[in-house]
């Protein structure tokens, strides 16, 4: 805990005992968290309140308690809230679109609200992010033609307008078909000015791919923070893989390999020892957070 | 603390002078800078979207059709024309605030107010962009005033636009886009802008809730009908100014409204607070200024003008008929000399009396309260008076009037105004202009009186009319005289050009002769009628001696069915009956 307060104190972007209700419900529930440079990804089950803090990071929601800084700049001040969001690249979870607006007028309307003023630099930053998700071929089509995975991808291009020094997508692989998530990947990987990036999903192999950082947030609470090797280990020695369903596993579910994979404490008859995922790691996490 | 580190600058970043929180002067300056940069752009693709929106264009295809429908049907006088051009822009008005109703809560419509906050535009900047996007809606509104003046002036205009009038209609569409964005602003659903742009409207429903004079949005749409029937435009009234700064203090209000509702800085509130406080009492005294009563000089003036037309018009004489016309119609002379020349060109000699046809304000024409609104009931009661005495209302043997605002411009109903004319010219010619008939009687019946086709005819060949403006009107009507049911004749355009004067009550049986000889040559009819005029004048002359020295037969005129409980068929009418008798006519 200790070494992780050093880290927020010198961390880009940080927040500190955030804490967000509604109603009777506690989507927030004192977190504290830390972000480099790099990527961060933010594991969580449905209903954990990762849109939640996320939308807090990106200043469009305010928590009951704690405190959030970016850049040394506080989003409770109006003035360096404003910097903030002109530092900054937003992919909310559910995001509606102006469908009858074309993809290039979208994109160009978007960067005119980021402050991007200079109409041949907006024409490049255009030009420049939908060929960042592929979508430059359908830059003059209406935003009601494209398919739900074109849509994300136009979500994500919006949010990296600008070259964002803080970039916050809040499911942005969702709907990807496999190559654009691998496309997906590749460009987060290669953005320029190496910015912080926080994403959340509920793809664990999103983030053992391109995330050094990982956070898991269980009912409000940050449960895990650190590398996805470490967050992996957390279900070392606790991964089978058997012939038959085992009753006294956490967790058993069957491959495509037709085996069961089994997460818990006892290894199950005839089970052989697995080296575990993230994923693994994820779930055995949540799962002793649930028994707790 | 710590700053950044690396990373590219962006577009306003420059943050670490922020990080205690203090903002320079200079990047405040810069913010500024930024901020009003970014309004232009967003209202330049606002504007754009707005121009070229299916909305604006069903405006100003529905607002032209109005103007249209308005323009067309009156005789194109610039101080009523200019008027109407702006009942044309309410229309584009309701569209435009639909639309600008549309784009102000286009973001919460399309849920995407949580990406719409993580952006440096704050709420306010963007319903600045929206507001100032209503330059848009400009040159839609353009279009329909450009359009509405040029045919206007094609057409023949008389006067001058007032450039009062015509600006305020593009303010009213502006006036009505800040409306629309105010609306959109608190309220996304596009219901919300179609209940708003209909809203615009109820003004014109209760207006005379205003006592007459018409204030609001649409001060025109009472006084449409009447600038149009009066000679002149009234100095100052409808009060064009006030109107133009209503309209102003309107938009002014709603975008106050709108950016109060989105603007977050104690500056800028302060600002909105001043603006609403400049513009609620410029609306309450551009009302007041439009209530305010025509001045009582301005309405003597123009009673003047009606009872006492002499004291106004010009008056040219041309082949011995006196034309009389209020300045600055003199460009309708040579349509009223043709048709008469035609039929005078074609009469064997002239009533001693010579003829004189004249321009009045027909006092029906005219809403008495709204134009005296304001005034004491004894002034009201004089001026009344003074309007009843105007020329018409004398009969006259050799004169007939043209009602202001009732030409009409140009096509088939021109040619119907044509043939009118040439008829009243040649009812004088025939001396069936009667000095005695007051024109509020009963017009005497030229019974069986060969002067009444040979005035038809006269007129027929004069004018060549179009066989649609002869046709009798309504179905078969007829009249009393002495005891005998006689079929009447009211050619089709007989209306067009709202002529007055001492004219007879034509029967079916002359133009029905009348038409017959046009059949026969020119020549020979002129010939026939040359040889015995004054015995053709003649009240005792009938159809059938006109017939015979003509030599055709008497065209047989149908019968009108019998007057009388249960004898009534549908499409056929009797007038006169039961009633008073009417006269035939004599010399
Ligand atoms: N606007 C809201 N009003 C009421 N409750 C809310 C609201 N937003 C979130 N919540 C509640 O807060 C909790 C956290 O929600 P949040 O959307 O942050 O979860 P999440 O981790 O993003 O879930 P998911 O993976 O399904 O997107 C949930 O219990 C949710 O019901
Ligand atoms: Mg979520």
């Amino acid at each position: 805990m200790d070494e992780m307060a050093l880290n927020v104190s010198t961390a880009a972007v940080r927040a500190e005992g955030l804490s967000r209700r509604y109603g009777a419900t506690r989507a927030l529930d004192g977190v504290d968290i830390a972000l480099e440079r790099g990527i961060t990804g933010l594991l969580g089950p449905n209903g954990a309140g990762k849109t939640t803090l996320l939308s807090i990071l990106a200043t469009v929601n305010e928590p009951d308690a704690g405190r959030v800084s970016a850049f040394g700049l506080d989003p409770g001040h109006a003035a360096e809230r404003v910097e903030i969001r002109r530092r900054l690249g937003y992919l909310p979870q559910e995001l509606g679109y102006h469908r009858h607006f074309t993809v290039a007028a979208f994109l160009d309307y978007v960067a005119i609200l980021k402050e991007i003023t200079d109409r041949r630099r907006r024409a490049e930053e255009v030009a420049r992010v939908l060929a960042a998700v592929g979508l430059e071929d359908r830059a003059r089509s209406r935003i009601r033609a494209l398919s739900g995975g074109m849509r994300q991808r136009l979500g994500i291009a919006q949010a990296l307008l600008g070259e964002p020094d803080l970039l916050i997508l809040d499911e942005p692989t969702a709907g990807l078909d496999p190559e654009q998530r691998l496309r997906f990947r590749e460009l987060l990987s290669s953005l320029p000015g190496d910015p912080v990036t926080v994403l959340s999903t509920h793809q664990a192999d999103d983030i053992a791919a391109i995330c050094p950082h990982v956070v898991v947030l269980l009912k409000g609470q940050m449960h895990f923070a650190g590398t996805p090797a470490e967050l992996a280990a957390a279900a070392a020695g606790r991964v089978w893989a058997a012939g038959e369903r085992d009753d006294r596993a956490h967790l058993s579910w069957r491959g495509g390999d037709n085996r069961w994979r089994h997460i818990g404490d006892h290894p199950p008859t005839g089970a052989e020892l697995v080296s575990p995922t993230v994923e693994d790691g994820y779930l055995m996490l949540s799962h002793t957070a649930g028994a707790r | 603390m710590t700053t950044t580190g690396g990373g590219p600058a962006l577009p306003g970043a420059g943050t670490a002078a922020l990080a205690d929180g203090h903002a320079p002067a200079s990047l405040t300056a810069r913010s500024r800078d930024v901020r009003l940069r970014t309004v232009l752009g967003l209202a330049r693709v606002e504007a754009s979207l707005l121009a070229r929106s299916l909305l604006a264009l069903a405006g100003v295809i529905a607002g032209g059709a109005v103007v249209w429908v308005l323009i067309a049907t009156m005789q194109p006088l610039w101080w009523s024309a200019d008027w109407r051009i702006g009942a044309g822009q309410l229309i584009l008005g309701m569209t435009v605030l639909a639309a600008a109703q549309l784009a102000a809560g286009r973001a919460r419509r399309d849920s995407m107010t949580d990406l719409y906050a993580s952006f440096p535009a704050t709420a306010g900047t963007r319903t600045l962009g929206y507001l100032v996007g209503l330059a848009g809606a400009v040159p839609a509104s353009l279009v329909l005033l450009g359009a509405g003046a040029v045919v206007v002036q094609a057409r023949g205009a008389i006067g001058s636009p007032s450039v009062t009038v015509l600006a305020a209609g593009v303010v009213l569409v502006i006036a009505a886009g800040a409306v629309g964005a105010a609306i959109g602003t608190r309220f996304a659903h596009p219901l919300a802008g179609v209940i708003g742009a209909l809203l615009m409207f109820l003004p014109e429903a209760t207006s005379h809730l205003s006592s007459g004079a018409g204030l609001w949005l649409i001060p025109w749409d009472i006084l449409l009908n009447q600038l149009g029937n009066l000679p002149g435009p009234l100095a100052g009234y409808p009060p064009a100014v006030g109107h133009l700064l209503e309209l102003a203090g309107v938009a002014l209000l709603a975008g106050v409204v709108a950016l109060a509702m989105t603007v977050r800085g104690a500056w800028a509130r302060g600002g909105l607070v001043v603006a609403g406080v400049v513009a609620v009492p410029v609306i309450a005294f551009a009302v007041v200024a439009q209530l305010s009563p025509i001045p009582t000089t301005e309405l003597n003036h123009l009673v003047t003008e009606i009872a006492d037309p002499a004291s106004v018009q010009h008056c040219t004489t041309a082949n011995h008929v006196r034309y009389c016309l209020y300045p600055g119609f003199g460009r309708d002379l040579p349509s009223l000399e043709a048709p008469v020349d035609g039929v005078l060109a074609r009469v064997p000699a002239r009533p001693g009396q010579a003829l004189t046809v004249g321009q009045i304000v027909a006092p029906q024409n005219i809403t008495n309260e709204y134009l005296f609104y304001g005034h004491s009931q004894q002034q009201v009661t004089q001026w009344n008076a003074q309007i009843m005495r105007e020329p018409a209302s004398a009969p006259s043997a050799s004169a007939f009037y043209l009602s202001v605002g009732r030409w009409p411009a140009d096509g088939g109903r021109l040619a119907d105004a044509h043939f009118n004319v040439a008829l009243t010219a040649a009812e004088w010619a025939v001396r069936l202009l009667s000095p005695d008939t007051l024109p509020t009687e009963q017009p005497c019946v030229p019974v069986d009186q060969a002067r009444e086709p040979i005035a038809i005819w006269l007129a027929i060949l004069a004018t060549h009319p179009p066989a649609s403006g002869l046709q009798n009107d309504g179905g078969m009507t007829a009249v009393e005289v002495h005891n005998t049911l006689v079929p009447t004749w009211t050619n089709a355009g007989g209306p067009v050009g709202q002529i007055t004067g001492s004219a007879p009550q034509l029967t079916d049986a002359g133009y029905l002769l009348a038409k017959a000889m046009t059949s026969l040559p020119e020549q020979k009819v002129s010939q026939a009628l040359r040889g015995a005029w004054a015995t053709w004048l003649n009240e005792h002359t009938t159809d059938a001696q006109l017939a015979a020295a003509l030599g055709i037969r008497m065209p047989s005129v149908p019968q009108p069915p019998l007057a009388g409980p249960g004898s009534g068929q549908p499409g056929l009418k009797t007038v006169g009956q039961p009633g008073p008798q009417s006269r035939a006519c004599t010399s």
